[in-house]
């Protein structure tokens, strides 16, 4: 019964969307009460992926018009004549919403009652932005205090001294000494996976990146110091693969699986432009040494590459005929590593899209990770290479993983290379001699 | 003791079927036992179960399902207890389970063992087949070769690596959540909690999303190497229960046996299909449930195993009474015995006039002449029909037009086995039936073929099959019935063969060599004394394979083919003869027991399987003779019955209680059409004379209309290939077509000729009729014939119309 019982508590506490309390002080805020509602319990039939009845609920403004019936969706300030409202609350089986599902809670009625009467106010911004990116963001469940299993490592990166390693966990991001492989903290209230941690280029903030899948997205900034949240930068519907902060440290990109690019001023977080370019996941993303142009790799099987200032998209490479999984810049600014499902690394000039070269690896290959003149490459060929980005060769290959590897880092000061496997192992080598320094398994609570 | 997920999902499912009606009980019947299957329960795992099946046995004879109007209880909880009708295991241990109905009682004894060990999620017997079972690896879902959404699942999950790698690895992993199994996308997704564009496909009480999850809650695991594996499924009831109305309904149970020797019961992961849904359907749980009187397959899939449970639905039929009809022959037996079952009655036998106009359509594609129709009409003797059988056997005729159906299968074109090949291929054919050569040597000599296509016109069977692929694809429709393109890349979605069987199959065919030799068109067929066929998925090498028997151990390395040939006709293969007498019935009564012909499969089951098996072993005690097990067949009287229905048959249509009217075949129209207005039609080069039923192969000569009215471009095996669905371009022939209108008009036709022999309209009038439907004209329509003359001024002009207008019934289009 034991075992059922805290089962029963996890999955009740890994709710992702957690809904405010009745008792706002000023009244019911969409964005904050009742946009969480629908995207729980509405979207999933009545979105832009399918739109029963003709009616959808993904942004204000639609949640507002009716749907096929012509009834009226939401009348501000009249229950009777507000369509929406009243199947929510009907008692026939056939016509309730949700249809074949349980009903809303009384509580989150009430919430839309209340907030009908008061008129059905906007509280955010844009009444067509999706719901998903004006609720506020959500506080997310803890992690589990000892993991019954180890989980896939998706990201790593070494502290700005090199000397400990933050791996992404199950909603939280661990830091570990990188010497010994010791625990050294958890920083929580973070997404269910994590694709990307980087720090800022002071130091001061750690950016993790990621979300839950097929249901958020979004980059937290935490003070890297404290581990407290700062604030949460380009939330969507579906996970953040990929933050990269340009050279200068002042933008930050963020992308994922809504296929856009967006940019954001750094620390402000106010966005400055939006990429929607790729018609399929973006699976890495890379800035050019001067901050101008970023390069994209996407599922959609292309690599991207784009002029910041204007936004315009300069040229396309569709080298990899296969899906398309890093990316980073030669240090020469001319060219363009690209890395996927190809099994290979190319390269590839930014001016025409024509290509260079290519590297065969044994596998799919993951993100591109440039520190310096040096990248790291993760592959599902269990191995971490490391590629002299100026010379276009392989330095080293770091075997010894058991599983595919998934994320890599560089320490320039320290010389050390992490890298990150799929059964949750963690190994550090000293890049001057290929020495193995530390192996551990990055889950806590785990051996 | 921890109930497992899926317990608590099936409890809740029986649950809910325990609401439905209990099905009605005989009412004037006397129940005298029930029968319990299984008779003993062996739970030797936490996540078995137990699908009870009772059975009532009534004094008349007659049995029904009582599943669901069974008490079950147990003799001991703590051990087993039981939800519904499915017992679940509660502690090791020995007890009974009480059975009653009616006071009527039977106890099944269970043994619980192994309840103090974990029994982990099997991901290739459990979580695939939960996937199969919820078609979320169906061909129009994540399937198909794309997927959907970014999410591919092989089809049918016959690739358990590929889906290894997707559901666990893809993406990183992002499907599965073993942290928080419920909040995996893999179930939120088919849950409807995430957008889903295959809508709702799972509800978190099935049993399937126990098996999901649980898998994902213990970490994704894969079976180990020494893990047991299921080798074969039983299904319970086996064949050849008959229900009778009310008594319509029928749970099943799926047994798996596994190679360790266990058994399990894979009620709830079975996928059941009905092969006729109007006769009776089937649920998600095993519950068959007859809608109308008939027969079904109810085909259960279990992974890539395929059994299926036959079940035939009868009611009492109000005034039905049975006629006992003349019985010509054992064909006659086997049908009235399905149509007594079904309470259908046959009709009377056809008219004499039918008959003859019938059976010569029939056996040698054309109308009988005008002398013909006559002298069969005056003849006496009681048997003349059966004479008229044997006559047309021994006429030239019948081996050019039963060349014709052949030449569609084996694709006599002259595209493919050049103008001159194809005159040497259609005499080669044309000749084994003139000489009735046995139709196992026929096959032989098509299988085993080489040389010259010239010199030994059988090896063209290789140039028309012009790869292993093609080989495979074709000597498997042709002969097997069996169409296994599908398997070419995966295994059938819905049949028993496996990939591995095509290249297995592929194995005896892949040495065939081809090529061109120094004389113009001539192509020399040899086999090469080495080459090994690899499965493209798995890289294996594999051995040559049949059906049935296996892998061939040591296989003839001279020729691989012979072993083929061999074991095709070996007397007790369950394939060749069968094949070759539903083909040959399918030609004669436009419907095949198995329809179509060349489609045999489980989900496709026979109309009358005894009337196959003893038209098949008659085949092959005869010798493979074709002419004589045509000859039984057109003797019988079920051949011979009227195409008129009567009010007990009315609404059978494969049950061959009345003659089926078809529309002729292009070349029999075209035929039938010069024979009326006795003007030949020209084809091209061939010599004059040359009938449309004798065309050696369609692309030697153009005609339109024989391409209107289907003539098929032999492009394939396929008798599906030869279409007689009627469509406007048809009617437009009929109406007012080139070809029809040139033949009323022709200065010598027969009308025009008859005038001018100075015969009376009557005559004429019926002549035309006795040419086109093998009879007088009726009073009524010689007087409408001799009125519509009367009152045109042009005689000739009053005739061609009343030709076209003869042309254009159905009498004449149709074989009746």
């Amino acid at each position: 019964m034991n075992v059922r019982m805290n089962k029963f508590l996890l999955s009740l506490s890994t709710l992702v969307f957690t809904v405010c309390s009745l008792h706002g002080q000023d009244g019911v805020s969409f964005k904050a009460d009742i946009a969480p509602v629908l995207i729980n319990n509405c979207l999933a039939c009545h979105g832009p992926k399918k739109a029963e009845g003709g009616y959808r609920v993904d942004t204000f403004e639609r949640f507002l018009r009716e749907g096929d019936s012509g009834a009226a969706a939401i009348t501000a300030g009249n229950h009777d004549e507000s369509e929406s409202l009243r199947r929510i609350k009907s008692e026939d089986e056939f016509e309730r919403m949700p249809l074949e599902g349980e009903p809303l809670a009384a509580a989150e009625v009430a919430l839309i009652e209340k907030w009908i009467t008061e008129g059905a106010k906007y509280d955010a911004e844009d009444p067509k932005a999706p719901l998903a990116t004006i609720v506020p963001a959500p506080t997310h469940p803890a992690p589990p205090e000892a993991y019954p299993r180890s989980v896939p490592i998706t990201a790593v990166a070494f502290s700005p001294d090199g000397s400990q390693v933050v791996t992404g966990g199950y909603h939280e991001v661990v830091i570990w000494n990188a010497a010994d492989g010791s625990m050294v903290r958890r920083i929580q209230n973070v997404g269910q996976r994590t694709y990307a941690v980087r720090f800022s280029k002071d130091g001061q903030h750690l950016v993790a990146a990621g979300g839950a899948p097929g249901r958020l997205g979004e980059a937290r900034i935490f003070n890297a110091e404290s581990g407290e949240l700062v604030t949460v930068l380009g939330t969507t519907s579906d996970v953040v693969l990929d933050v990269q902060f340009n050279p200068a440290g002042d933008k930050l990109a963020v992308a994922g699986a809504d296929s856009s690019i967006r940019i954001f001023e750094f620390p402000a977080g106010n966005l400055i432009r939006t990429i929607s370019s790729h018609s399929d996941w973006i699976m890495a993303i890379a800035w050019d040494n001067e901050g101008k142009r970023l390069a994209s790799a996407s599922r959609d099987k292309t690599a991207k590459l784009f002029d910041i200032e204007t936004g315009e998209l300069l040229v396309t490479y569709s080298g990899h005929s296969n899906p398309v999984k890093g990316v980073a810049f030669h240090p020469d600014n001319e060219q363009i590593y690209t890395a996927g499902a190809d099994n290979k690394i190319h390269w590839w000039k930014a001016a025409d899209a024509k290509k260079a070269g290519e590297l065969g690896l044994g596998g799919e290959v993951y993100k591109l990770e440039k520190i310096g003149n040096i990248i790291t490459a993760s592959s599902a060929d269990k191995s971490i290479r490391q590629i002299d980005a100026a010379a276009q060769k392989e330095i080293r290959n770091y075997g010894g993983h058991a599983d595919w590897t998934l994320s890599s880092a560089f320490h320039e000061g320290t010389k050390r290379i992490v890298g990150g496997a799929f059964d949750g192992a963690v190994k550090i080598w000293n890049a001057e001699d290929g020495a193995e320094v530390v192996t551990f398994v990055a889950a806590p609570g785990v051996k | 003791m921890r109930l497992s997920k899926l317990r608590k999902a099936v409890l809740v499912l029986v649950g809910a079927m325990m609401l439905q009606a209990v099905p009605a009980l005989a009412a004037d019947a006397q129940l005298e036992r029930i029968e319990v299957y299984p008779a003993e329960v062996r739970l030797a795992g936490v996540r078995e179960q137990a699908q009870l099946i009772v059975t009532g046995h009534y004094a008349d004879g007659s049995i029904q399902d009582l599943t669901r109007a069974a008490t079950i209880s147990t003799a001991n909880a703590e051990v087993v207890t039981v939800q519904g009708t499915v017992a679940f295991p509660a502690a090791n241990g020995e007890a009974s389970l009480n059975v009653d109905v009616d006071g009527k009682t039977a106890a099944v004894k269970v043994v619980v063992e192994n309840q103090d060990k974990p029994q982990p999620v099997s991901f290739l017997y459990d979580t695939l087949a939960a996937l199969s079972k919820n078609s979320c690896n169906a061909g129009a879902c994540h399937g198909s070769p794309s997927g959907k959404g970014g999410f591919r699942l092989s089809l049918r999950a016959f690739d358990p690596k590929l889906d290894e790698l997707t559901l666990i690895r893809e993406d990183f992993g992002r499907r599965t959540n073993s942290l928080d199994p419920d909040n995996s996308l893999l179930l939120l997704k088919p849950l409807m909690k995430v957008a889903h564009g295959g809508g709702r496909q799972i509800r978190a009480d099935d049993p399937a999303y126990a098996v999901i999850r649980d898998w994902i809650a213990e970490g994704c695991q894969m079976d180990t190497a020494e893990a047991a594996r299921p080798i074969k499924i039983d299904v319970y009831p086996k064949s050849g229960r008959v229900l009778k109305k009310p008594a319509v309904q029928q749970q099943l149970s799926v047994w798996a046996h596994y190679s360790d020797g266990s058994v399990r019961d894979v009620t709830p992961l079975a996928v059941y299909s009905s092969s006729d849904v109007e006769v009776a359907d089937v649920d998600r749980n095993g519950l068959v449930e007859g809608q109308k009187r008939g027969e079904v397959a109810v085909v259960v899939r279990y992974l890539e195993f395929i059994e299926s449970s036959f079940i035939t639905f009868i009611e009492d039929v109000e005034d039905f009474v049975w006629s006992d009809p003349q019985v010509n022959n054992y064909i006659d037996d086997a049908v009235d015995q399905k149509l007594m079952q079904l309470k259908y009655l046959p009709s009377d036998l056809c008219t004499d006039e039918e008959f003859i106009r019938r059976v010569y359509l029939d056996v040698i594609g054309i109308l009988p002449t005008l002398e013909e129709v006559t002298a069969f009409a005056a003849d006496q003797d009681p048997n003349k029909r059966d004479k008229a059988v044997d006559g047309l056997l021994d006429r030239p005729e019948y081996s050019k037009f039963w060349a014709l159906k052949w030449g569609d299968l084996l694709r006599l074109t002259s595209g493919q086995v050049t103008n001159e090949g194809v005159y040497k291929y259609y005499r080669w054919v044309e000749r084994s039936f003139r000489e009735n050569k046995p139709y196992d040597q026929f096959a032989t000599e098509l299988l085993t073929a080489t040389g010259s296509t010239f010199s030994n016109p059988a090896a063209n069977f290789y140039r028309t099959s012009k790869d292993m692929n093609d080989c495979v694809e074709t000597i498997s429709q042709v002969f097997l019935g069996a169409r296994l393109q599908c398997a070419k890349c995966h295994n059938h979605p819905f049949e028993r063969w496996t990939q591995d069987n095509y290249y297995g199959m592929a194995a005896f065919f892949n040495r065939v060599q081809r090529k061109n030799t120094k004389r113009a068109n001539e192509m020399f067929i040899f086999v090469s004394q080495s080459g090994e066929v690899t499965q493209p998925r798995t890289k294996q090498q594999m051995k040559p394979w049949v059906p049935g028997q296996g892998d061939i151990e040591n296989p003839n390395e001279f020729d691989r083919r012979l072993d083929f040939a061999k074991w095709l006709t070996e007397p007790d293969n369950p394939f060749f003869a069968k094949i070759e007498v539903n083909r040959i019935w399918s030609q004669v009564f436009g419907r095949g027991i198995v329809e179509p012909a060349d489609d045999f499969r489980d989900t496709n089951p026979p109309s009358n399987a005894l009337l196959l098996d003893q038209l098949a072993q008659d085949f092959v005690d005869n010798g493979y003779d074709r002419k004589k097990i045509l000859a039984t067949i057109l003797k019988s009287r079920t051949y011979q019955t009227s195409y008129q229905p009567n009010d007990f048959n009315e609404d059978d249509t494969k049950y061959f209680s009345h003659y089926q009217p078809r529309l002729l075949s292009a070349e029999q129209l075209l035929d039938a059409i010069c024979h009326v207005t006795q003007v030949a039609e020209s084809f091209g080069g061939l010599p004059a004379g040359t009938k449309a039923t004798h065309l050696p192969a369609p692309d030697l000569v153009n005609n339109e209309f024989l391409k209107i009215f289907g003539q098929p471009e032999r492009q394939t095996v396929c008798a599906c290939e030869r279409t007689n669905e009627s469509n406007l371009s048809m009617a437009i022939q009929f109406f007012n077509g080139p070809l029809i209108y040139g033949k009323l008009k022709d200065e010598g036709n027969s009308f025009r000729k008859s005038m001018t022999d100075g015969k009376s309209d009557s005559e004429i009038i019926t002549l035309l009729y006795n040419l086109a439907v093998c009879r007088n004209p009726s009073d009524t329509e010689l007087k409408a014939s001799l009125e519509h003359i009367e009152s045109k001024e042009d005689r000739v002009e009053a005739l061609e119309d009343i030709c076209w207008a003869i042309l254009n019934t159905n009498e004449f289009l149709f074989q009746h």
